[in-house]
């Protein structure tokens, strides 16, 4: 383990940045058409009660990494092996993520520039904050943070001073009824964006008020999960539901129709610095995990030495994961939250918090 | 320190690397399009026209001297099967590289949207990432869109603004037209329950004058730009023509009015007072009867008296009541000669397929299989208006009403 501390609120910050990594990017649970607002509030509660989960496991163990301490709730073999597992899957969703920002600057903005090289300047930043450690990575997430809520306020100004906001498009709520909600809430929005706080499960250790963390946790996934909802009412107030299932980036869609006054137009640099933020921090913070994760399973003393190693698997498991972006985006709606999201996300913490419940009652 | 020299080395040459000179468009080899018109030949390819800005001549122009020598724009033609070929295939004629980021209005033929109908021609438009869908979306009305692109106007040099500044201001000002975007044209194709409606341009005079420098060397140009009528589709195709009154009522229905000048008669005077709407307000609201939809349409317009032809005492609230009164009747005939029309051609474009689906989503799911045929020709509206006179200007009276008691 890292000798570093964080504050609440550096966690907070963190988890909202997060939160909004590719959230931004990409349309959310466009299937339950004009009500994904609701879906995405319902995600929501759910990520509260994952958060709890995650705060619940921390408080047993409030000095260990989730590798060490799955090592001590279901033995050392079986341990090693989840933790191993968990930190694949950190290398995974981090590739992920980088493959998605990659694919939307190559859609939008660089045409002729390969994948490769955009996603390897990406790489190259987050590795070098990476290396620095998590309380570099927090402070920058502070002065982000400010920037992020700055371009947030002046968009959602713009876009309502340019008359853009037609909320009848949001009407009929609930038109398929509350139950397809539900269930498109627990096939995606509740693992996408909110399960995947999971990877903070690494990162509570490192906070220094361990009482504040819970709170901090709460209010940035609350926070975050209005922010969204807001975001996704008001892509499809403006859009409409058809363009916003028809648009890779709907955001994007979004701010490109912003005309106010004849001159503030095409202000496309607004949604891509906001989200190239959002989504550096989100891949820095897995890169983080998973090498603090690989640090501890494999006894590495100085963790910082294995940054650039694995920053160059995440980039080039980003490039190798889909041959196209039809690909990338199905693998990541339809096989990765069944078969990846729920059981790492949802049913191994839970199962692991009422085994370490049992334990630690045991031993009182 | 070796380190620290090594760490500046590499900012550096990432700075070099990362500055866009991998994809990189020299100003001088970039050719602005500033619109695009779509036609049909004979063997039923696409004819797209393109409008390339010459910067120089602007420029000039406005400075008052030197923008004699050439017109502002030049206009290339090309074919192809679909929009990428016949941009692609453009480039065998044009020294430098289309960038279409500028492109604020595309035209459309006539003949074009009638017999094959715009649904198809927008995909490349809605997918391209340089060009933008805010773009303007117009129909060459009796011509073809080529002849748009190519008549040459004054005051605005660049006949792609000329024609949106038109738009513009005719909707603020007169409100027969309206500006219609792409993304907003494609939003109406998809919907079940609303038809697009787009505005119409001609060029008013002779087109083949239009073209030459002459044309805006002149007081009186040979050709001009004019906006006319609203094109109403149908399953994306050109159905019919909306004209004056009834143009104003479609206008009135999707609340686009900003202003706009009504006439009333007034004691047996034909058109004899003007009414200049300010602001105005239009809800339209939809419910079930007996399983039969019902539309209320609630028109609210605020504006002043601009112009009187007859003596009338402005100064008796009781005269203003009636006139409004009146106004109000007008407004009702407008509005309704529009749904008639509408009704007789079919298609819903006042999007109250819409308001059904807004306020009773079960009833919709029945009715939008055959909305446009069967439900909606037989749509009852109920339209109420009221119309408000605030102010009468700066004077009460007409100087011509204390003559003619002189008498």
């Amino acid at each position: 383990m890292e000798k570093a501390k964080i504050s609440a609120y550096q966690l907070f910050v963190l988890i909202l940045l997060f939160e909004h990594g590719t959230t931004l990017l990409i349309p959310l649970a466009v299937e339950a058409k004009q009500d994904a607002w609701l879906a995405v509030l319902l995600g929501t509660v759910g990520g509260f009660i994952l958060f709890w989960i995650y705060y619940g496991l921390y408080q047993y163990y409030p000095d260990n990494l989730p590798t060490q301490y799955v090592q001590k709730i279901i033995g050392k073999v079986l341990g090693r092996l989840l933790g191993f597992f968990f930190l694949l899957y950190f290398m995974y969703i981090a590739a992920r993520d980088l493959r998605d920002f990659g694919e939307m600057l190559v859609t939008v903005a660089y045409p002729d520039t390969p994948l490769f090289i955009v996603n390897a300047l990406l790489m190259l930043v987050m590795v070098y904050t990476v290396r620095k450690g998590i309380e570099v990575l927090a402070r920058t997430g502070e002065l982000f943070f400010i920037i992020v809520y700055l371009f947030a306020i002046t968009g959602f100004i713009l876009v309502i001073a340019s008359g853009l906001l037609n909320l009848t498009n949001l009407k009929p709520v609930l038109e398929e009824g509350i139950l397809s909600i539900i269930k498109i809430t627990f096939t995606q929005t509740l693992y996408f964006p909110f399960g995947e706080v999971v990877a903070f499960a690494m990162i509570l250790p490192y906070v220094n008020q361990s009482k504040k963390a819970k709170v901090a946790g709460l209010f940035a996934i609350g926070l975050s999960g209005i922010n969204i909802a807001i975001i996704t009412a008001l892509n499809i107030s403006v859009l409409g539901v058809d363009l916003v299932s028809r648009s890779p980036f709907p955001l994007l869609s979004t701010i490109q129709t912003i005309r106010v006054a004849e001159f503030l137009e095409r202000l496309d640099v607004y949604f891509m610095l906001t989200s190239i933020i959002c989504g550096f921090f989100k891949i820095s913070v897995y890169c983080y995990v998973a090498v603090i994760g690989i640090a501890d399973l494999f006894n590495i003393k100085e963790s910082s030495r294995l940054v650039y190693p694995i920053g160059i698997v995440i980039l080039f498991l980003s490039i190798t994961i889909a041959s196209n972006t039809s690909e990338h985006i199905k693998e990541g709606l339809q096989i990765i939250p069944f078969f990846v999201h729920m059981p790492l996300q949802v049913a191994v913490p839970l199962l692991l918090l009422v085994i370490a419940f049992f334990k630690n009652r045991k031993s009182r | 320190m070796n380190r620290k020299w090594m760490f500046l080395f590499l900012m550096l040459t990432g700075l070099a690397l990362t500055s866009g000179c991998w994809g990189k468009k020299e100003l001088t080899d970039i050719a602005l399009v500033s619109a695009l018109g779509i036609d049909k030949n004979e063997e039923g390819r696409y004819v797209g026209t393109i409008q390339i800005i010459n910067p120089g001549n602007v420029a000039g122009g406005l400075q008052g001297g030197g923008g004699g020598q050439a017109p502002s724009i030049t206009t290339y033609s090309a074919t192809g099967d679909n929009m990428v070929e016949m941009s692609r295939r453009a480039s065998t004629k044009i020294s430098r590289r289309l960038y279409y980021a500028h492109t604020n209005l595309v035209v459309i033929n006539e003949e074009l949207a009638k017999e094959e109908g715009i649904t198809k021609i927008f995909d490349a438009f809605d997918r391209d990432p340089e060009f933008r869908t805010t773009a303007t979306i117009i129909i060459a009305h009796d011509t073809k869109a080529a002849d748009i692109l190519k008549t040459l106007t004054g005051v605005d040099k660049i006949p792609a603004n000329k024609v949106i500044k038109t738009l513009k201001f005719t909707e603020q000002r007169w409100g027969e037209h309206m500006e219609v975007s792409i993304q907003e044209g494609i939003k109406d194709l998809v919907s079940p329950g609303k038809e697009p409606v787009i505005t119409g341009f001609r060029v008013n005079g002779n087109a083949e004058q239009g073209k030459k420098l002459e044309n805006v060397q002149q007081s009186a140009l040979e050709a001009i730009l004019q906006a006319d009528g609203l094109a109403v589709f149908k399953d994306g195709k050109l159905v019919d023509w909306f004209q004056g009154e009834t143009a104003r009522g479609v206008t009135w229905i999707l609340d686009k009015i900003q202003g706009t000048d009504i006439n009333i008669n007034w004691e047996g005077e034909q058109e004899a007072i003007a009414y200049q709407v300010i602001r105005q307000k239009t809800k339209v609201s939809a419910n079930m009867k007996n399983g039969q939809p019902k539309i209320s349409i609630h028109v609210r317009a605020e504006g002043d008296i601009g112009e009187v032809m007859v003596p009338v005492d402005l100064t008796v609230p009781s005269v203003l009541f009636n006139i409004e009164k009146t106004l109000e009747k007008e407004i009702q005939k407008e509005i309704n000669h529009a749904i008639q029309r509408a009704q007789k051609n079919q298609s819903d474009i006042f999007g109250f397929g819409e308001a059904v689906h807004r306020s009773n989503p079960k009833a919709w799911k029945k009715l939008k299989q055959d909305w446009n045929n069967v439900h909606f020709p037989q749509l009852k509206a109920d339209v109420t208006v009221e119309a408000f006179v605030r102010r009468t200007g700066l004077r009460n009276k007409p100087y011509f009403s204390n003559m003619e008691s002189n008498q």
